[in-house]
């Protein structure tokens, strides 16, 4: 793939480093998990229709969509950093895509963070990702 | 034997596992296809089901099925001598782990995704969805017990580290705020937080705390105190929302788990320490539990642990977007848990200097239970300290580690045990049980606390040793659902089950053996431990009874299928 758009947000249940004795897996509808990861669901869902929009809109673009849970660190920071240098964006962007990119709601494409910390309307992230990716 | 040559043999162990067992398993067992249809991508929509890069789903399966668990059992389990321990974390993660965690992946991506328990109602018999929440019961309130006793040993055998890893609580909390209310990013302030929590460290250490005072004024004994203490906590901890205090603690493991990992073996393979226990002991204790069969439940997690095949089933597979990635996601998520476990036994044996000290630690089965991860949080410190750092930060920069994860596993625990508490309360039809959420909670501690403090005889008496091995039982029990589900699923598409059955089949004769002779020893002075004993006993066998008339049943069914074709 020629571009790469990762989405941030967290998974209703992912648990790290100590999930593995406290879990059941996935929510449990009949145990009444469902509104413990209440708050989840909804970043959820609203990534979800994001999610759609853009995969909706640019199927027919060499782009390769993610959606990765900010927990796992050892995944993101380096392939943001790999992305971005690979883009060649100076220094000082790159830390800039670090930091903000491994947060809830992020969405970032070849490396540069377009959103951060707040969800965008579909129509809205489409035509930023759009932008940044030069497509029509 | 130094220490790193053990670690790079079991290493290049584990890269021929994956490089040839698993691609047998991936071939000729579960017969993967490239083409298949996963259901991440039969319903993908972004939310629930997104088919995702196989790296990626690998960072978040391994961070959740890493826990504190493959540490305590081999810490304990090197009494028997470092050799059997070592064997069976290897030929365990390679055979029976892999085989369990890989299969369970594929075999939920085989029917949209479904979770374990669901699996087991509809591959095994609607009766076994009972059994697996019956199993699942024990094996929650076992998790709180044995977990409560490992935090409160850390805090009293490093009375340094209850500052640091209280401060964990009011970091996190602020981190819930940052992430979930200020929407800022994570690395920043989760770096903040990790550098905050290490240098509470030297605080802790020039101020240790102890509750020593209370348990006197009380007549009892500290660990009774440090119990109570941290049930309390976890009872108002579990009926917080998760995104103030459960989740962004996530995010301080998460970074820690790779931290501790990379300290660790750096440790290892800078210092050059040797291993001075014995490789098999043959100088056991006059009534020490034999290690055939004990070693194989003392050793769940790192060796195989039945938590896996949850983990795996319910959300892992909904992300798969190739089914030929379960191999690589499935068998090395088992491998990284196997290496916790391999830096436990090196801890253990070649972290705590000369082979007399090793053999104090190690008296008897009882102090080598009680104190297995004071031992392993020793070992690390050492370690640690041929990185140059101090040897009492390290002990109390590990036990912080153990500790966090150790609370995170409590506080989901408690979270998952008062809802099935309430499932109880409404098959059994009492609505007040069913409905409030604070009596199911409260019910929930307060079994816990009772299976704590009241085994052994008498209040605070601690068995841990005991309470250890019999959460070995459940987990395997667990494990052996799992492989009796994908052992049948392999049957029925007509393919060899050997590589599913044979892990099975060891695990359920070890555990059954392991419950019938601890039904006698418990007997003579543990009637509490010998009923529990006894109904996990009857689980195993149940269990048994299931996986058999099952396999019958498929058996009938492909003979029913062949019958008419040769008629043909």
């Amino acid at each position: 793939m020629e571009h790469r758009v990762l989405l941030v947000r967290e998974w209703d249940q992912q648990m790290s480093g100590s999930g593995c004795c406290g879990r059941l897996g996935g929510v449990n509808h009949e145990l009444g998990e469902e509104s413990t990861y209440a708050h989840n669901r909804s970043e959820m869902e609203r990534m979800g229709e994001v999610y759609r929009a853009l995969k909706a809109e640019l199927f027919d673009e060499d782009v390769e969509f993610a959606v990765v849970d900010p927990r796992n660190a050892i995944w993101l920071v380096p392939n943001i950093l790999r992305d971005a240098v690979r883009r060649g964006l100076p220094a000082r962007e790159i830390l800039r895509s670090v930091r903000d990119g491994v947060s809830q709601g992020a969405i970032i494409v070849d490396g540069r963070v377009l959103f951060s910390g707040r969800i965008p309307k579909p129509e809205e992230a489409v035509a930023a990702v759009r932008s940044e990716l030069g497509v029509a | 034997m130094p220490a790193i040559v053990v670690a790079l043999a079991v290493f290049v162990a584990f890269f021929l596992g994956y490089r040839y067992y698993s691609k047998y398993l991936a071939e000729r067992v579960y017969a993967l296809d490239k083409d298949f249809v996963t259901p991440a991508r039969e319903f993908e929509d972004g939310v629930d089901y997104v088919p995702t890069n196989k790296h990626i789903l690998f960072g978040h399966h391994f961070t959740s099925v890493a826990g504190a668990a493959p540490i305590v059992g081999p810490a304990i389990a090197v009494f028997w001598g470092w050799l059997p321990a070592l064997l069976w974390v290897t030929l365990g993660t390679i055979f029976a782990s892999g085989a369990h965690d890989f299969g369970s992946i594929v075999v939920s991506a085989r029917h949209r995704a479904q979770n374990m328990g669901t699996l087991t109602q509809s591959i095994i018999n609607p009766r076994s969805r009972t059994l697996f929440l019956v199993i699942i019961f024990f094996l929650l309130t076992l998790v709180n017990a044995v977990f409560s006793i490992v935090i409160g040993t850390l805090f009293i055998n490093n009375p340094g580290a209850v500052i640091p890893s209280a401060a964990v609580i009011p970091i996190a909390i602020v981190l819930g705020q940052v992430f979930y209310r200020l929407r800022m990013g994570i690395v920043v302030p989760t770096t903040i937080a990790l550098v905050l929590l290490y240098a509470m460290i030297p605080v802790g250490q020039a101020f240790p705390v102890t509750v020593d005072p209370i348990a006197n004024a009380l007549g009892t004994d500290p660990l009774v105190v440090w119990v109570l203490l941290i049930f309390t906590y976890i009872w108002f901890a579990a009926r917080l929302p998760v995104w103030v205090l459960l989740q962004p603690r996530d995010y301080i493991n998460s970074y820690q788990l790779f931290v501790a990992l990379g300290v660790i073996f750096l440790g290892v393979a800078v210092g050059f320490n040797t291993i001075e226990a014995p490789a098999i002991r043959t100088d056991l204790p006059e009534g020490s539990p034999f290690w055939f069969p004990f070693l194989f439940i003392t050793i769940a997690c790192g060796a195989i642990s039945g938590f896996h095949s949850l983990v795996s089933s319910g959300t892992t597979s909904k992300q798969l977007a190739n089914e030929t990635d379960a191999r690589y996601i499935g068998y090395m998520g088992s491998l990284g848990e196997g290496s916790l476990a391999l830096a436990s036994i090196l801890a253990c044996t070649a972290g705590l200097g000369a082979a007399a000290v090793w053999q104090e630690n190690y008296a008897d089965f009882a102090t080598a239970s009680a104190g297995g991860v004071g031992y392993f949080v020793e070992g690390v410190s050492t370690f640690v300290g041929n990185l140059g750092i101090p040897a009492g930060i390290g002990a109390i920069f590990i036990s912080v580690v153990i500790i966090t994860f150790a609370g995170t596993s409590l506080d989901t625990s408690v979270r998952l045990q008062r809802y099935v508490i309430q499932e109880i309360g409404q098959i059994i039809r009492v609505r007040l049980l069913a409905r409030n959420l604070t009596l199911a909670a409260t019910l929930a501690v307060l079994i816990s606390i009772g299976l704590t403090l009241f085994p052994g005889g008498e209040v605070g008496e601690f068995a841990f040793g005991r309470l250890w091995r019999l959460f070995g039982t459940t987990n395997q029990l667990t494990a052996g659902l799992a492989l009796t589900v994908i052992a049948l699923w392999v049957f029925m598409r007509g393919r060899n089950p050997l590589a599913p059955i044979v892990p099975l089949v060891f695990l359920l004769t070890m555990t059954t053996w392991a419950l019938f002779i601890q039904l006698g020893e418990f007997w003579q002075d543990d009637r509490l431990l010998f009923v529990i004993d006894a109904i996990i006993f009857v689980l195993a066998l149940w269990l048994i009874v299931e996986a058999i008339a099952a396999f019958n049943r498929v058996r009938r069914q492909r003979r029913g299928e062949q019958a008419p074709a040769e008629e043909r």
